[in-house]
């Protein structure tokens, strides 16, 4: 009930009829080489968002100001936002159906708003007042996060795809032991492995590979337990580490937010083709 | 030869019935973890190409111009590396599920050229462009040598990119007709589904 075509059911003959007519059927025969282009611009919004984020965070380009790394990294953002919606729009109009019946479609777009909000709203104004947050950065940030929200939220009910939601567990355990250091990083990566060995011990001793029935509430259990655990070991370095973090401890969570927001918009959208 | 290796690989841990998969089998077949795998390779992409992308325009004088070379190397790259060490256990594990659809494949074939040359292109920088690196580290816009070493890095990623998408297409499968290039390129003689001449067929 949360694909496209649930929220806007008047639209099936338009998009029925879009790879039909310039520009999806100008662009069909090529398909493979806009996803190039695609990819390559979602690398360039990883490599960018990466950097300005953790420098609000207080690592990667410390020696910087937050301002400076602001600067370096805006042409290149801007030019992998550019490319990304207009690849992405070129894309769509050519495989239209599939993204109408597709609930992590409506994941993806969500969290495409969201992660628009929380990068040109946030972390950029954040990064240009060397880390602080001002009254409107943190309305947007409201706005942000809530969509954020949502689009987790329709990520994990939708059927078959909200396994996806491994990449972000994946994406934020990275991140956090990036961040950690000497005996937090040690304790923090005893507890994912245990959380590892536990997962495995799952599958394969308490229940047989294939006992989807047990194993479904199982695995989202575990999913909650890690987030659970990454986040605790994020909310201490967030009160406490980072060089010269520039801003508070608000601006630090929301650049956490800033690049996982991308990381969950990309997973949805590789999703789509996995449903 | 090769191949016997790579048929090897696909057979490692077969049971003794006729239908027990091996255990590449098994993992092509998962509902969930090859997906997962796929996805993390691809996602890595943001970290490895983006960073990689980055420390590249510093080179080229296009970006970070007013931060020195060495900050950026000493800062960015450690998080390159991350995201390289993620695509290349993801990239094996993917290669082991279909080792010899991956074999036969002229993508895939191609991706692993450009690889080769993006990592001779990392080794010439690191032992001849980088040794006076402490006379050109501050300048926005680094030596000849600099900027083409850093040309080569993009152009040899954005194919290696290319190339990777490329291989879910089945364009050049072997035993369909194809052109005699692509099923020498392909060895599809030794393949399970044979080399289909085209230039044969049309005869």
């Amino acid at each position: 009930m949360i694909a496209p075509q649930d929220v806007f059911p008047q639209i099936a003959d338009w998009v029925a009829n879009l790879d039909d007519v310039f520009p999806g059927s100008w662009v069909k025969p090529y398909f493979a080489q806009w996803e190039v282009v695609h990819l390559l611009s979602l690398a360039l919004i990883g490599g960018t968002t990466l950097l300005l984020n953790l420098r609000l965070i207080g690592f990667g380009l410390s020696d910087e100001p937050p301002s400076a790394v602001r600067r370096a990294v805006l042409p290149w953002l801007n030019l992998g936002v550019a490319g990304i919606l207009v690849t992405g729009v070129l894309i769509g109009t050519s495989n239209p159906e599939r993204l109408y019946t597709s609930e992590a479609f409506t994941a993806k777009m969500l969290g495409l708003a969201a992660a628009l909000v929380l990068t040109y709203g946030v972390s950029l104004p954040a990064a240009r007042a060397e880390g602080r947050l001002s009254r409107g950065a943190g309305l947007w940030a409201a706005v942000g996060l809530a969509i954020f929200g949502l689009s987790l939220g329709v990520f994990a009910v939708a059927k078959l795809v909200n396994p996806g939601l491994w990449h972000l567990v994946i994406a934020a355990a990275l991140l956090v032991l990036f961040v950690t250091r000497r005996r937090m990083r040690i304790i923090y990566l005893l507890g994912l492995v245990g959380l590892m060995a536990t997962q495995v011990a799952i599958h394969h001793v308490i229940y047989r590979p294939d006992d989807y029935a047990n194993l479904d509430p199982a695995n989202k259990a575990m999913i909650g337990i890690y987030l659970a655990w990454i986040l605790a070991a994020a909310a201490i370095q967030i009160v406490r580490g980072g060089r010269d973090p520039g801003g508070g401890p608000a601006v630090k969570a929301l650049a956490y937010a800033g690049i996982l927001v991308w990381v969950v918009t990309a997973a949805a959208g590789r999703w789509i083709a996995f449903a | 030869m090769v191949r016997d290796f790579v048929v090897w690989l696909a057979s490692l841990g077969k049971g003794s019935g006729e239908y027990d998969p091996s255990w590449s089998e098994m993992l092509a077949s998962t509902l969930n973890v090859w997906g997962l795998l796929e996805g993390t390779h691809v996602l890595s992409l943001m970290l490895f190409a983006g960073t990689i992308f980055l420390v590249d325009f510093r080179l080229l004088g296009i970006g970070f111009r007013n931060t020195p070379v060495s900050v950026i190397s000493e800062r960015v790259l450690p998080l390159t590396v991350a995201g390289f060490i993620l695509m290349v256990l993801t990239g094996v594990a993917l290669f082991y599920a279909k080792p010899l659809v991956y074999y036969h494949n002229i993508w895939f074939r191609l991706k692993l050229v450009f690889l080769v040359i993006a990592a001779v292109n990392i080794f010439v920088f690191h032992v001849r462009v980088q040794r006076d690196r402490a006379v050109w580290d501050t300048a926005p816009r680094p030596p000849a040598k600099a900027r083409i070493s850093a040309l080569v890095s993009i152009v040899a990623w954005i194919t290696v990119i290319t190339f990777g998408r490329f291989i879910a297409y089945d364009w050049y499968e072997c035993g369909k007709p194809l052109p005699h290039w692509a099923n020498v390129i392909q060895e599809c003689a030794t393949s399970e589904y044979g080399a289909i001449d085209l230039s044969e067929m049309a005869r």
